[in-house]
């Protein structure tokens, strides 16, 4: 399974929020592309990269930031936050990224959707989170309503190769992702899934390497590894040794 | 000595990763296409995202094959990447096929993954089928970052590595001092920044260039 350090920028700056909210923020980095490079040296092999501002306004916000880890880290990156049309998944691509993460957009404009898959395939994830088993939208500030699994299903039907999938309940709290969820999810789909949200140790990595479904290739980390509760080498290899 | 590495520019790829990547490994990596800058360098990059017809027509148009054919008789080493890679060879098959440089032997065609989605994006273990300066000090069957529609088909005695995705494939080939790697060495982790540090050392040591 695959680990993918999360990187959110605000405000120039590397944050985590609880909860998706946006009142409760931690600030880590005064730099996101040094956290990026820290996260990449330590070898990772992937970078998750969120434009929190972006994704509360609809359109990207960071996009210089982004280009900067592209070129400073030796590890692809997904890029998402705001990307709501094609113009912005394809400066978003033009940044470096060599995946995309949709989310409001997927589900509400499903003539983008196919467009942007039609285009880019399998560099597409689409973002389903999710609070109480309902679909979250506009940057979590806004609940759709429609259940997360029958969402998954749907999308999936349209061509999704690729889910990310964060529990907002227990995203940034570091008390164990939501297993339960996780696996409905999972079983919903053939498509890859990325799990995010709740992990703070390792033995939290190694049951999702366990336990999750074999469609469930990675999993977002974010606080627990900004506060050193252990090296993304040693949760790689909790993620390999359980496999 | 620092290797002077030149990546060649013809408008198709993401040079500033490779650009980066060889300057944290310690090289003076420089983006260009121009005979001056080419003929100074130590080593050359042929990096290189997109469609091989394309691509090549642009390469001759700014006749940076001529260039590396001289530069290749000059002995100076080269690295291709990804399109890059594929470049050296002698064909493809894409889009209605096209002549490449022919700086290895070999055609280049379409994956035959047995059903696995194509293109192959992914990390991938990479076989080492023979030892080189350009893969020392990392073990064979190491991942390397792949994204790829498209693959080479060299000379037996040519294969460096191999990886699987669906069946075997050859993704890394050597012919004298020309190098190239269906892979992203530059997305590939600290794996791959010691096969670019590896590649600089190479050129390090390859006759001045004239």
């Amino acid at each position: 399974m695959n680990l993918y350090p999360a990187i959110d920028i605000r405000g120039g700056r590397a944050v985590r929020l609880l909860q998706g909210d946006y009142e409760r923020e931690t600030a880590y980095d005064a730099d996101p592309v040094e956290a990026a490079m820290r996260w990449a040296g330590e070898g990772a092999r992937f970078l998750h990269v969120v434009d929190l501002d972006g994704a509360k306004a609809g359109m990207p916000q960071n996009l210089d930031v982004v280009q900067r880890i592209a070129a400073a880290v030796s590890c692809p990156i997904q890029v998402g936050g705001g990307l709501r049309d094609s113009a912005a998944v394809d400066a978003a691509l033009g940044a470096g990224a060599e995946r995309v993460v949709i989310g409001t957009a997927a589900l509400r404009d499903p003539e983008f959707l196919g467009a942007a898959i039609e285009e880019h395939g399998d560099h597409i994830v689409v973002s389903v989170d999710a609070r109480d088993g309902r679909v979250a939208l506009e940057g979590w500030t806004e609940e759709g309503g429609e259940g997360v699994v029958e969402a998954v299903r749907a999308l999936s039907g349209r061509g999704v190769a690729r889910f990310l999938c964060t529990a907002i309940e227990v995203d940034g709290t570091m008390e164990g992702p939501a297993l339960g969820e996780l696996g409905a999810i999972a079983a919903s789909t053939d498509a890859q899934v990325i799990a995010s949200g709740g992990v703070g140790k390792l033995a939290d990595l190694e049951a999702l390497a366990r336990g999750a479904a074999p469609n469930v290739e990675g999993v977002v980390v974010g606080r627990a590894l900004y506060e050193q509760r252990f090296s993304v080498a040693a949760a790689i290899a909790a993620l390999a040794v359980a496999a | 000595m620092t290797a002077r590495i030149c990546i060649l520019d013809y408008g198709m790829g993401n040079l500033r990763s490779v650009e980066k990547a060889l300057e944290h490994v310690g090289a003076t990596a420089t983006i260009a296409n121009d005979g001056e800058t080419i003929r100074a360098a130590d080593g050359i990059v042929l990096p290189g995202v997109g469609a091989f017809p394309k691509a090549m027509s642009r390469v001759r148009d700014l006749g940076l094959d001529e260039l590396l054919a001289e530069r290749r008789g000059a002995g100076v080493p080269i690295l291709g990447i990804c399109l890059g890679l594929q470049l050296l060879f002698e064909s493809t098959t894409e889009l209605g096929g096209a002549t490449g440089l022919g700086l290895l032997s070999g055609g280049v065609a379409g994956m035959e993954a047995n059903g696995l989605k194509v293109p192959h994006i992914g990390w991938s273990p990479v076989r080492w089928e023979k030892a080189s300066r350009l893969t020392e000090g990392i073990e064979s069957e190491t991942p390397f970052y792949f994204v790829h529609s498209f693959a080479p088909g060299p000379s037996e005695e040519d294969v460096l590595g191999t990886a699987a995705y669906g069946t075997r494939f050859a993704c890394a080939a050597e012919r004298d001092n020309v190098f190239g790697v269906q892979f992203h060495p530059e997305k590939s982790s600290t794996a791959g920044l010691r096969l670019l540090s590896n590649f600089a050392g190479v050129c390090a040591a390859a006759p001045a260039a004239a």
